[in-house]
């Protein structure tokens, strides 16, 4: 004890005494790389503009590709300092340059080495991204015109891509010229060829005590990007900052980082920083009034980092637009890999995200449970842990669908185990929560422990399924068990190994109800350079870990996801939570914000932060209500989850060192005002669900800017601490301790009303709310129909027959249209079209419901029995007389009725009481 | 569409309900042909039942027709009035009769979920379910839970009554003894004074006798001088010189000497030793109470002021683990790092490296131990649910105590300093003792003539002496009259029913840690030799049901220590089920006879008396 006083007491000398921890922050700055740290980088950013001097020669279209090399124009020029002359001997040889398009606008730009003059090693290209229906939509070119200089090749009915040979510059414009978006504009492309090591040079690279060996030397990439006629750009997840992206570089910007991409396990993260945290994604969107929404896309797994360069960054360049239109450079680069790029020409910013998640798949169809609420803590400690929690959501009347287990549950955190004395009838447990209509769901994380006993170490060790280390032994790293290490989820075949672990017979213990989050899987390494892994690791087919770094935690979702669809022989679809992600992680899972903090800012940037994972194709997101670290205010607590209620994924989750916080904890008042909070969430469910299938269907995110849905109102361009969740209905956290008022701005011409109240607000006006802490400001926007299940159960699984109602909110033209999409839940026969898809168009005073579904054989059809028992009708004026059901010619009353069940006064708004209609039938309703 | 939910062709088209389903419904028809009164609890009857065709909801809201009752559509959202019997309302509520069992109120959102919540099953007439009719088994089984607990609250309530009793007499003797106390306290402080004021004049006539003697003396010298000037022969003999100077030394070494050497020394050393222990003690209850606080405060205040940096520490040694990575082993990096999100100390992690995998999984193993051997954190409460899960849960306690089995539960009566003080007070408190003192001191007083010098030393010694011992005497029971007063001020209850478990410390066994609950002081857990504090005492809460001991030690990454104690009516005081349900805030249950409260008896017994009532006829030979 003693011993541990003065020690206790030395770190405090040490941290009072030391200079340079007056931080109050325990973001470990310095435990991670900055630019000027990280030689790639430092040397890009200290490049000049037009100092790349490539040129485009031999263009020609071949296999259906516009192709062309790319070499040094002047060669015999070594006028210039001695560097460039070393560079000029570096980059002597040509390197090839396609482009290729593909309908729906899209072009594909990769730039790599000349295989033919056979470089030391093949550059690695991400495998296992891009979908394979896209590759099909490669539009062969046949043709390319050459005007002026400019190798121009169509891209789409009203956009063109054009290669400039020199200066080597890649457009994409309208055929009206203006510029939509370019690459190399500035002359800053750089491609650092692989070579042979010289005599006495050294390509190591040491960081805070590690050693990367670098034993294929510099092979970065980078280049300058822009975008054309944009207010602000968006997207390259995942920061905690703004969803407008702020400028990295230029006048004005002091000392800031490039927005980083590198999964890393980032110890109590801060907002508004650009560091890098759990996942990656090299999509950015630029939107603006005029032109409307582009989208660039680098599929390349390396570290990267992006810089957003503000106006007059470029002073001394004497670049100035023929056009005069206003654009946003960035400037991209990554340690390696190849240039594998894509450009979307929109225009519309539903068209980006359509046009990106063709090429890296949209959202999965989550089952209907996933979408409800979870409760999650590390953690829950055992059996009766869990019964209680569960009976007391029970008592206290509030629903949930999911009960995590966090890492505490196995047995000394070899995944797959039961810590038995904690668990042990972990079958029961699941069952008993299955009875209700619940799942559990449980953890398992990459690394595994290095224990002779443990059959998963003692497995992959013996088939060699490890990531091996620069010496070609199985690495071996620190994490949760102590000395682990980690599978290799590059290989396919390692990846089906992986999949069956999750049968019923391997997973002792797990039953159909259990399901599975990975976390730690960027990878978190400890003891590893950035708490990771060595970059210098190997992967299956000698790839290098710098290679593919950020790809890692998408491989072991994918592998985890492959695994739960098997286990039931393809018909329960998986759910699988990841930390990690890149681009194609929605195809397999959801992901979240990682381990915030309970502090309101951090609430305020989870907006940001989930938004932005929306528009680069990840639906299915959210942050951990309350904050992980900390204790949250009862108020924070409440406010987290008024606002969590609308994160596409609603969970809460608390780190093992912070007071109980579930949610009856908190005073009768605060149990009562959650508790309603979460109703909100099961009660537009069938809403949340129809916008998911959208998400799976187009990309579209459930949750958008508000900017996707009125793109031409610049005012809402910069907004992101309101957000709409699908196209009906706007949001407004609230992000102040004890805010008595809160502004918001309500975009478009026509109305909005108020959720709770049915008060109608003018549209296109700020407006000044007064906020009491029942609820966070929520409208529907007129003209909208929105599908709701208003029964409160326990769990979704007791709604799936209850009657629905419909909100419909008119316009100024006493019109709304709405959908409704519904189908069994859980398994994969929506894919065999058995669905209900609806659309609802009320117009001349009557409501029908529309079929949008194809017709299904009858073997796929899904049936069901659900009625419509409520239509409200917000803008309406009282109707008395009812309202007459087509075809069965059955009349309804119509009343006033509240808008929403709840205790308290609600307004009474005009209501058509028990229409008694089916959602699966066609009928129409007149109000008489 | 609403006409067809009429009750008969409801009931009709519904055939494959149990026949024990169709009896309530009849039943209820029974009770009032026309409507349909599913899911009506008993005391609601009347309110449906009126000759009026027209209810309204409870809230007032609204006026509705009988025939909008339970037509599935919610017509009283704020309370569901009109939907008992369906989940159209999410205010609603359910009841079902259970009979056989006790009766049940259910959110209606129960209803037709798909979910057997009533034993009868009539929450699930919808046919997508069936649900068996369970209530004769379970409700045989809660009877005789509650049987059981009847039995042990009957028994609870009389020790109470005793308890209560004892309690009374104890307080009363303390009070009694406190005013005795003082009493004393202020008769002695008087004694004290006038041999204080007694002692001064003695020193100011032993000063004076001083000053006369000196003065003598310098009269001597000088008539010696003169003397001596007179005579210088007579210089060789100056002893009487040195021996008046040295006269002064010795008479002050006496002075010194009257209390140590003529007093008893067992006796002084007693007192002084007595003292000492007070001291100490009111220290220990006022001061370090306070001081400890203070120095808590500090602390907290220290650990706050570096919280924000938090990760700090171990992010400090982060730093200086990454600044020289190469001096730390990659397990020791791997440690350190992983220490952040674990909030275990990594600095003992360092510093014990090899041993801390150990260890590691010792704790692990102890917590599943103690974890599969305790009862989880809420189920304890006695609150009245209707549920029978918590009932059970109640029950399964008692149960498990009855067993008394493992893990090791005791108590014992600490032995305070207050305790030994009284029994030293209690051995002097025959009514003579202190009539002896006063006599003593009156003698003292008036043999003792300071008017005459020079000074009797015998005398003066005798009244120092005194002075001295009273004086410890009276400190003595001043400490003890603050120890009383102290305990006496503590809320004991309404009855002073806690009374005797004051000065009481409960322990429980738990592997290798021993909790150690003391009421209205403090809760340990011990470990070996070390011992961290769990709490002081702060106060009951939930009008006595809970003890609440707070501000324990400071918990690394976490809030201060802290345990709440569950009572519950049990035979014997024992402490069970120590639980740590958030990290470093404890809980524990506290049998004792102190909260079998009569009314809750009563309530038992009438439930029993239901339920017994409620069981259906010619089911007991099933």
């Amino acid at each position: 004890m003693k011993y541990t006083h003065n020690l206790y007491l030395y770190l405090l000398v040490i941290l009072l005494v030391a200079p340079h921890l007056t931080t109050v922050f325990s973001w470990k700055k310095d435990e991670f790389r900055n630019c000027n740290q990280t030689p790639f980088c430092k040397r890009a950013r200290s490049r000049k503009p037009m100092s790349c001097n490539l040129i485009a020669t031999h263009v020609e279209v071949s296999d259906g590709d516009l192709k062309a090399f790319l070499v040094p124009k002047n060669q015999e020029n070594q006028e210039e300092d001695q560097e460039n002359q070393e560079k000029g001997e570096i980059h002597s040889k040509a390197l090839i340059l396609s482009l290729s398009v593909y309908s729906d606008g899209i072009l594909r730009l990769k730039i790599d080495e000349d295989p033919s003059l056979d470089p030391p090693k093949k550059r690695f290209e991400v495998p296992d991204v891009i979908e394979s229906g896209f590759l099909e939509k490669k539009l062969w070119l046949e043709s390319v015109e050459n005007k002026g200089g400019l190798n121009v090749v169509y891209l789409n009915g009203e956009y063109e891509a054009v290669l400039r040979s020199d200066p080597f510059e890649v457009l994409v414009r309208g055929k009206d010229g203006k510029s939509v978006m370019s690459l190399n504009s500035h002359g800053l492309f750089d491609f650092e060829q692989l070579r042979v090591k010289k005599e006495g040079e050294d390509w190591e690279e040491r960081w805070k005590g590690h050693t990367d060996r670098r034993p294929y030397g510099p092979q970065s990439i980078s280049f300058d990007v822009s975008f054309y006629d944009v207010s602000f750009v968006y997207g390259i997840p995942e920061h905690a900052t703004s969803l407008a992206l702020k400028p990295t570089r230029g006048p004005g910007v002091d000392d800031s980082e490039p927005y980083r991409l590198f999964n890393l396990d980032v110890f109590e993260y801060l907002h508004e920083s650009p560091f890098g945290l759990y996942g990656s994604i090299p999509f950015m969107l630029g939107h603006g009034k005029s032109r409307g929404t582009s989208g660039f896309f680098w599929l390349n797994a390396a570290e990267m980092q992006i810089d957003v360069l503000k106006d007059g960054w470029d002073a001394e360049s004497s670049i100035t637009l023929p056009s005069g239109q206003s654009r946003i450079d960035t400037f991209w680069m990554s340690e390696a890999g190849v240039v594998d790029a894509f450009f979307f020409v929109g225009p519309g910013p539903k068209d980006v995200i359509r046009q990106y998640t063709s090429v890296t798949g949209t959202s999965a169809l989550p089952q209907l449970f996933a979408t409800a609420y979870h409760q999650c803590r590390w953690n829950y400690r055992d059996e009766e842990d869990v019964q209680n929690v569960d009976s007391k959501f029970d008592e206290h009347d509030i629903p949930y669908d999911v009960l995590w287990l966090d890492i505490e549950h196995t047995d000394g955190k070899k995944y797959f185990t039961w810590d038995r004395a904690l668990f042990p009838n972990p079958e029961d447990m699941q069952k008993k929560l299955a009875a209700k209509g619940r799942k559990m769901v449980t953890i398992v994380d990459p690394h595994i422990k290095r224990d002779n006993s443990y059959h998963i170490h003692k497995e992959a060790t013996e088939k060699g399924y490890y990531v091996k280390d620069a010496n070609g032994n199985d690495y071996d790293g620190w994490c949760w068990p102590g000395s682990s290490s980690y599978i290799d989820m590059v290989n396919p075949e390692i990846r089906s190994w992986w999949g069956e672990k999750f049968s019923y017979q391997e997973y002792v213990g797990s039953t159909p109800s259990l399901y599975i989050w990975n976390d730690m899987n960027e990878p978190s390494v400890f003891n590893g350079p950035e708490i990771s892994m060595p970059r210098d690791a190997l992967h299956y087919g000698n790839v290098e870990h710098r290679e593919l770094h950020n790809a890692y935690g998408y491989y072991f979702h994918m592998a985890t996801a492959g695994g739960l669809v098997k286990r039931e022989s393809g018909n329960d679809r998986p759910f699988v939570l990841s930390r990690a992600f890149f681009p194609g992680t929605q195809k397999y899972g959801a992901v979240w914000t990682g381990d915030n903090t309970a502090e309101w800012e951090q609430l305020r940037v989870s907006v940001p932060m989930v938004l932005t994972l929306g528009l680069t194709g990840l639906a299915f997101s959210g942050a951990d209500v309350g904050g992980f670290f900390g204790n949250p205010e009862p108020e924070l607590l409440l406010r987290w989850y008024q606002v969590g209620a609308y994160y596409p994924f609603f969970r809460g989750h608390a780190h093992h060192d912070t007071k109980r916080r579930e949610p009856w904890l908190f005073g009768e008042r605060k149990t009562e005002l959650i508790r309603e909070a979460i109703h909100i969430r099961y009660m537009l469910l069938p809403y949340f669900y129809t916008l998911f299938r959208e998400a799976n269907v187009s990309g579209t995110p459930v949750v958008r800017p508000l900017w996707m849905e009125f793109p031409s109102d610049e005012g809402t361009f910069g907004t992101d601490e309101a957000f709409m969740v699908g196209n009906s209905i706007l949001v407004q956290g609230i992000y102040t301790e004890g805010a008595k008022q809160v502004s918001v701005y309500l975009p478009g011409e026509q109305s909005w009303y108020d959720m709770r109240t049915g008060t109608a607000y003018t549209g296109g006006v700020t407006h000044k709310l007064d906020v009491s802490e029942e609820a966070i400001p929520a409208f529907q926007r007129a003209g909208t129909i929105i599908p709701r299940k208003d029964r409160f159960r326990r769990s979704s699984k007791q709604m799936e027959n209850d009657p629905y109602t419909l909100v419909i909110a008119l316009n100024s033209s006493r019109e709304a249209e709405g959908e409704l999409y519904v189908d069994d839940g859980k398994s994969f026969a929506f894919q065999q079209g058995s669905y209900i898809h609806r659309r609802f168009v009320f117009s001349n005073g009557k409501l029908t419901s529309i079929n949008l579904a194809p017709a299904a054989t009858g073997k796929s059809q899904f049936v069901t029995d659900c009625t419509v028992e409520r239509i409200i009708l917000l803008g309406h004026s009282p109707a008395h007389k009812g309202a007459l059901v087509e075809p069965s010619n059955q009349k309804a009353d119509v009343e006033d009725g509240p808008l929403m069940l709840r205790p308290g006064r609600t307004p009474a708004v005009p209501t058509i009481r028990k229409p008694g209609v089916r959602i699966t039938d066609d009928w129409t309703i007149r109000i008489l | 569409m609403q006409k067809k939910m009429k009750n008969s062709c409801f009931i009709s088209s519904f055939f494959f309900l149990s026949v024990f389903y169709l009896l309530i419904l009849i039943d209820r028809s029974a009770a009032s042909s026309s409507i349909n009164l599913l899911g009506v609890s008993p005391q609601d009857l009347s309110y449906y039942s009126g000759s009026s065709s027209v209810i309204k909801c409870k809230d007032g809201s609204k006026k509705i027709n009988k025939s909008q009752l339970n037509d599935d559509f919610c017509d009283c959202p704020a309370d569901g009035t009109d939907e008992p019997g369906t989940s159209a309302c999410p205010n609603g509520k359910f009841y079902c009769k259970n009979a056989g069992h006790i009766p049940v109120t259910l959110y209606s959102s129960r209803v037709n979920d798909g979910i057997c919540d009533c034993c009868d099953g009539s929450d699930e007439y919808d046919g997508k379910v069936m649900c068996p009719n369970t209530c004769w088994e379970a409700g045989k089984m809660a009877r005789d839970r509650l049987k059981k607990k009847i039995t042990t609250y009957s028994e609870g309530v009389t020790l109470r009554r005793k308890e209560i009793e004892q309690s009374k007499l104890a307080a009363e003797k303390d009070a009694a003894e406190l005013t005795k106390l003082k009493n004393e306290e202020k008769i002695l402080k008087g004694l004290v004074q006038q041999l204080q004021d007694r002692k001064e004049q003695i020193e100011k006539a032993e000063e004076k006798e001083r000053l006369q003697k000196e003065n003598e003396r310098l009269q001597k010298e000088k008539e010696e001088k003169e003397k001596k000037d007179l005579e210088d022969k007579e210089s060789d003999n100056n002893a009487p010189d040195t021996g008046n100077t040295g006269g002064v030394t010795t008479e002050s070494t006496d002075d010194d000497h009257i209390g140590l050497v003529e007093d008893s020394p067992p006796l002084e050393d007693v007192t002084v030793h007595g003292k000492s222990v007070d001291e100490h003690q009111h220290s220990d209850d006022n001061e370090e109470a306070r001081s400890s606080s203070e120095g808590e405060h500090t602390a907290t205040e220290e650990a706050s002021a570096v919280a924000p940096e938090a990760g700090i520490d171990t992010a400090s040694k982060g730093d200086d683990a990454s600044d020289n990575t190469e001096s730390l082993s990659k397990e020791e990096l791997g440690r350190i790092v992983g220490s952040r999100w674990t909030g275990k100390k990594s600095d003992q992690e360092s510093a014990e490296a090899d041993s801390a995998a150990d260890d590691e999984d010792h704790e692990e193993q102890t917590k599943n131990i103690e974890d599969e051997e305790y009862n989880s954190y809420e189920s304890e409460t006695e609150d009245e649910h209707s549920t029978y899960d918590d009932e059970e849960a109640d029950d399964h306690v008692e149960d498990l105590e009855e067993d008394a089995s493992e893990p090791t539960s005791s108590s014992y009566k600490y032995e305070t300093d207050d305790d030994s003080e009284l029994t030293d007070i209690s051995s002097r408190s025959n009514p003579s003792w202190l009539e002896k003192i006063q006599n003593t001191v009156r003698n003292i007083l008036q043999a003792v003539n300071l008017f005459q010098t020079p000074v009797d030393k015998s005398e003066a010694a005798r009244v120092r002496k005194e002075y001295d011992e009273l004086n410890a005497k009276l400190s003595k029971i001043q400490s003890r009259i603050s120890s009383l007063t102290q305990k006496v001020k503590h809320d004991f209850g309404s009855e002073k029913e806690f009374y005797s478990l004051y000065g009481q410390c409960l322990e429980m066994k738990e592997n290798k840690y021993v909790y150690k609950v003391c009421p209205f002081k403090q809760a340990t857990q011990e470990e070996g030799h070390g011992s961290t504090r769990l709490g002081s005492w702060d106060k009951f809460e939930d009008s006595y049901r809970i003890m609440r001991f707070s501000n324990g030690d400071k918990c690394w990454n976490g809030p201060d220590r802290s345990l709440t104690v569950r009572l519950r009516c049990g035979l014997k005081n024992e402490i069970t089920d120590v639980d740590e349900p958030s990290r470093c805030e404890y809980e524990a249950l506290l049998s004792t006879p102190v909260v079998c409260l009569e009314e809750k008896l009563k309530e038992l017994q009438d439930k029993l008396a239901l339920m017994n009532k409620e069981q259906p006829q010619g089911h007991d030979e099933l």
